[in-house]
């Protein structure tokens, strides 16, 4: 087996500005904060990024200006409202957008994940999504019985990101028994091309051996791992902290203005020398324990 | 009986629920929206099982069949995270599928737009490529009018809210009225009812045109009308919404709402 543990930097340096890029994680629950504040330090731009239900991660791209265009079923701040920056980008027409609802970009994944160019739907008939996206969603008849159908173009970004639970230093990842499971994090691995992982924890390589049913994106999809505790700040990594509420209420309050966001950004992505200083911001990982849960994951 | 506007729609909705009905909840937002989208359905679907359908099942976020005889009443991750239930599948996708295969009879569904024909907004209002306001995107709410057999919309009754034609067709309802459903491609399904705080609502037939089924007790015709941008059609005798009894009260105030978390406003 190879080993890819490596830095966040060196995981996340063949990413440059004008790449495409899906990020994983749904609503409150493991979006890729620290990676995507790393590219955002790096003055990353022009990324078309996909997304499941995009929260935190899209929305501070969005603040940094690094979005052309995205495409997803959903971005927004789940039971704190809109997204503040990705709203006012999108109104502002710095963002392209293309939406999917749940099984047109289930079945991207999906095809991505098989090598085909498309997989066949018929939830947007008749519907403006399909209407205003002629390009990625295109109605054929059926050959067997000649409904109508809608052919639902492959994911085909050049890098994903996901953050993950625990791993190993050959990039087998593992999720613990009991998690929320609303998400597409494994789908989008099965689909990725190159797949940069950041997890809250390496584990011995025994402990991946031992239990091998709990390995959800195997190393062998894996190009690089990165050990990252509390990655997902200031969203939940469930099963193992809980979403940090004052700090998601500060980065909205930020947010109000886009020069409000610049400033937020500044402060927590751009200025931090590293993840650990990004930390420290909050009182460090000893601070950070407060959300930690009973029953961890690792 | 005094009861609220509130227990008054959720023992409205639990009389709509059937025995072994499989029904979706959506996982949203907060305030009055989590109340319409989350807080009600979840009372409805609880108080059918208490009465008349001990069958009836909820798939919430990725949990299907939760225990709603222990909903939490914190939202916070870790509570879903704990929520027991009888399956938890490995990812989104298996609902997915389960909706397309029309596994479903129910789902709740609000929107910040709907119109005469049932159509559904929750993408953006003005243009899609430069809007006004640009909203979350779609979710599976397209899947839940495409597929699920008896989609029950949700809404407070608003003129912003209830528009003679939706900006932007997020979700398919009986689209331009008539068969243009069916002829789109879509199968026999769409909206049954909209529940609001003020009405019920219907849709006529053959043409598919919102229809006002019922005012709830002391509203007027005139109200609705002015909450409303488009007309409804007006039946020439109109019924009143029937009064939640006693006992539909009193399971959700002592059993399925004891704190106040589902129906808070």
């Amino acid at each position: 087996m190879k080993e890819k543990l490596v830095s966040l930097e060196t995981a996340l340096a063949p990413i440059t500005s004008g790449a495409s890029i899906t990020l994983g994680g749904s609503l409150l629950r493991r979006q890729p904060n620290a990676a995507v504040r790393h590219l955002i330090q790096r003055g990353v731009r022009d990324l078309t990024v996909l997304t499941w239900a995009g929260t935190t991660a899209i929305d501070m791209l969005a603040a940094a200006d690094a979005v052309k265009r995205w495409e997803g079923i959903y971005v927004g701040m789940f039971n704190y409202g809109l997204a503040p920056n990705f709203r006012r980008a999108v109104q502002d027409g710095k963002i392209e957008v293309r939406d999917f609802s749940e099984t047109a970009f289930t079945a991207r994944l999906r095809a991505a994940a098989q090598g085909l160019p498309f997989l066949p739907i018929r939830t947007l008939l008749g519907s403006d999504i399909a209407a205003k996206n002629p390009e990625q969603i295109k109605p054929f008849d059926c050959p067997f019985t000649g409904r109508k159908l809608q052919a639902i173009a492959a994911a085909d970004t050049e890098f994903t990101i996901i953050h993950g639970y625990a791993g190993d230093k050959y990039g087998n990842v593992q999720w613990p028994l009991v998690r929320d499971t609303d998400d597409m994090d494994q789908p989008m691995a099965a689909a990725a091309k190159r797949l940069i992982v950041t997890v809250e924890k390496i584990i011995p390589h025994e402990e991946i051996k031992a239990e091998p049913a709990r390995t959800y994106i195997p190393g062998a999809w894996v190009e690089a791992i990165v050990e990252v505790p509390y990655g997902a700040h200031p969203v939940a990594c469930d099963a193992i902290y809980d979403e940090d509420d004052a700090a998601i209420r500060d980065y909205l309050a930020a947010s109000r203005t886009g020069e409000g966001a610049e400033e937020w950004l500044d402060r927590h992505a751009r200025n931090p020398a590293d993840h650990a200083a990004y930390l420290d911001l909050f009182g460090g990982a000893e601070a950070l324990a407060r959300l930690n849960l009973a029953r961890g994951a690792a | 009986m005094t009861y609220t506007n509130n227990e008054l729609i959720t023992a409205f909705l639990a009389r709509q629920i059937r025995d072994d009905d499989m029904c979706f909840v959506g996982v949203g937002t907060n305030g009055r929206a989590f109340t319409l989208a989350v807080g009600i359905p979840l009372a409805a679907v609880r108080l059918a099982q208490m009465n008349h359908a001990p069958g009836a099942a909820v798939y919430w976020g990725n949990l299907l069949e939760p225990d709603l005889s222990v909903i939490p009443d914190i939202f916070t991750q870790d509570a879903f995270t704990r929520w027991q239930a009888a399956s938890c599948p490995p990812d989104t996708g298996t609902k997915c599928d389960m909706l397309m295969r029309r596994r479903f009879d129910v789902s709740f569904n609000s929107a910040a737009q709907i119109d005469r024909f049932g159509n559904l907004n929750i993408t953006a209002i003005g243009d899609y490529r430069a809007p006004n306001v640009r909203l979350v995107g779609s979710l599976a709410q397209p899947e839940h009018l495409a597929f699920v057999r008896r989609p029950y919309l949700v809404c407070d009754l608003d003129k912003r809210t209830f528009v003679e034609k939706v900006d932007f067709i997020t979700s398919v309802g009986y689209l331009h009225g008539g068969n243009s459903r069916l002829e789109a491609g879509l199968d026999e399904g769409g909206p049954q009812l909209v529940v609001t705080d003020k009405a019920i609502f219907d849709f006529e037939p053959t043409s598919k045109a919102m229809r006002l089924s019922s005012l709830h007790p002391g509203v007027t015709l005139e109200e609705v009308r002015d909450l409303m941008s488009l007309q409804p059609i007006i039946p020439e005798t109109i019924p009143t919404t029937p009064e939640p009894t006693e006992s539909e009260v009193a399971a959700i105030r002592n059993d399925i709402d004891p704190n106040r978390v589902l129906l808070k406003v």
